[in-house]
């Protein structure tokens, strides 16, 4: 299995258990994971955004037919072990994970906000930490937007 | 049928003509500047900021003239998130959209310069940004 974080800062807590969950599937043959451009802090927020890129390993499929309905044929296919639906499923009886805030068939979104008050501060800020999981190949879609 | 006769008929069908003349001359103008005056601004909501459409400067400050009227038009392209764009001070406030909806605020500029905030409710200490107002050319 591969992971390779050389375009990730590393900020985000939610994300690397993300990563270790994604990680520990058996089904998964490559994680990348990367800092989107839409992060940015101020002084009363820190918004970290990050994207995963998924790749699943392959399974062999032999499906058997009859041509002209007489003749018996088997192909052989090869097709992902696992799709965006099924990582959502599994990941979902994680506890530390749980179902995500947005999921689509080439997508999945989860948004995690908490307040962090610093020692001997009162006033504290906003950290929003926003992770989508998209499987290799698909095209993320913030290169759509941003153009 | 009613038809104009003789010679008042003839002065009276030149009056209307003249009238309808005038009247054109007078409205097509305004109806044109009417609509000159109005400017759209589409600020798009992704990633938890607003964008201008077509640009990349999260939550951009937004510059007004006195007494300028535009037309806020608010699209959330955000998945699974809903925004909504509020100006304070201004007493507005579009509803809550989802991914792909759309809505529009039409607003007047005061007529003295100044700077108000907007914001989306839910989101508000990530998501603002300054409407700057400032005197008219």
């Amino acid at each position: 299995m591969d992971l390779d974080t050389t375009n990730w800062s590393g900020e985000g807590t939610f994300t690397q258990v993300l990563i270790d969950s994604v990680w520990n599937l058996d089904q998964v043959r490559v994680v990348r994971v990367e800092d989107a451009p839409s992060s940015r802090s101020d002084v009363d927020y820190n918004f970290i955004s990050n994207e995963l890129f998924v790749g699943f390993c392959s399974v062999e499929r032999v499906v058997c037919s009859k041509i002209l309905g007489l003749v018996p044929v088997s192909r052989t296919l090869t097709e992902p072990a696992m799709t965006v639906t099924d990582l959502e499923r599994a990941l979902s009886e994680i506890d530390s994970i749980g179902p995500p805030d947005y999921a689509d068939e080439g997508m999945l979104q989860y948004l995690r906000t908490e307040r962090i008050v610093p020692p001997y501060q009162t006033r504290g800020y906003k950290l929003v930490e926003l992770v989508r999981v998209y499987e290799i190949g698909g095209a993320p879609r913030r290169t759509e937007e941003h153009g | 049928m009613w038809r104009w006769r003789g010679e008042g008929g003839a002065v009276a069908a030149i009056l209307l003509a003249a009238l309808t003349v005038v009247l054109l001359l007078v409205l097509l103008p305004l109806t044109a500047s009417t609509r000159a005056a109005v400017r759209d601004i589409t600020l798009v909501t992704r990633d938890m900021a607003f964008y201008l459409e077509g640009g990349s400067v999260p939550n951009p400050t937004i510059r007004l003239e006195t007494g300028e009227e535009v037309r806020f038009i608010l699209r959330n392209i955000d998945p699974g998130i809903a925004h909504n764009l509020v100006i304070d001070g201004w007493d507005l406030e579009t509803m809550s959209l989802e991914m792909d909806a759309s809505a529009t605020l039409r607003v007047s500029a005061p007529e003295q310069p100044g700077r108000q905030t907007y914001v989306c409710a839910p989101h508000r200490e990530m998501m603002r940004g300054v409407i700057e107002v400032v005197a008219g050319s």
